[in-house]
């Protein structure tokens, strides 16, 4: 897995790449935890080129999502292919997150 | 598609989460060639990763040098990974799910692993530890 991280004019945007799971979630874990020290919002999470994330990967992200809250900031997902929505519906999540379609819509 | 074949797998993994790239490519391969959509082969997919990672967490306590033995059935009709360690029994009384209305990190894999399949079983193996059986119906086999 690799995440990219990229200054915004306003936020930060970290476009993930790979699976998500055990193994890989704490880059990701450590990523966010930059940008939310940074106190970056938003922090939009482009999911586009990830194929497969387990309940680890969601962890990191709920994680994300509160800690972001604490400080009034928001946190965006963008990009989830079918099977990445399908876990989010299958987990209750999907109404949780702000998820957007594309990574354009996300960062607005 | 590929018309679908029975098959048998085995295979004896150490307990590193670096394999569990490997462990969904596996299932997933041997899910496409069972027969299963590329929806079921996700699903399919989702349940190992989460098995797996329950005994490196659980069973292992996060030791990366176990034995974990994984075995793929694909006889007529049925699709099943078995998910073997040689930790404690794990008694599946004590597998505490989260509600999904509390919004917090974890508890989620055994949902997830009960969603996706059709049976979750574990038993106590030979060696004292769990065996984890993941089982669905094959597309078009018997009810």
């Amino acid at each position: 897995m690799n995440v990219t991280v990229e200054q915004l004019a306003k936020g930060v945007l970290l476009v993930v790449e790979g699976q998500v799971d055990m193994h890989t979630s704490p880059e990701l874990r450590g990523r966010l935890r930059e940008a939310l020290e940074r106190k970056s919002s938003p922090i939009v999470v482009d999911l586009t080129k990830v194929a497969f994330i387990d309940s680890s990967g969601l962890a990191t992200l709920i994680e994300g999502l509160q800690a972001v809250g604490k400080f009034g900031g928001k946190l965006r997902l963008c990009g989830l292919a079918p099977a990445v929505r399908n876990l989010f519906k299958l987990s209750n999540l999907i109404s949780i997150f702000d998820i957007r379609e594309t990574r354009e819509d996300a960062t607005k | 598609m590929a018309r679908p074949v029975d098959f048998v797998f085995d295979a004896t993994l150490a307990s590193d989460p670096r394999f569990l790239l490997f462990v969904r490519a596996l299932a997933g391969e041997g899910a496409s060639a069972a027969g299963f959509s590329d929806d079921e082969r996700a699903r399919i997919e989702l349940a190992v990763v989460e098995g797996f990672t329950n005994v490196i967490r659980h069973a292992y306590h996060d030791r990366h040098d176990q034995p974990i033995a994984l075995r793929l059935r694909a006889p007529e009709g049925l699709f099943s990974l078995e998910i073997e360690d040689r930790a404690r029994f794990a008694d599946p009384t004590k597998f505490a799910s989260r509600p999904l209305d509390q919004i917090r990190p974890g508890g989620l894999g055994v949902h997830l692993m009960k969603t996706t399949m059709d049976v979750v079983d574990y038993r106590k193996n030979e060696f004292g530890g769990t065996t984890l059986t993941l089982t669905k119906r094959r597309p078009g086999g018997p009810s």
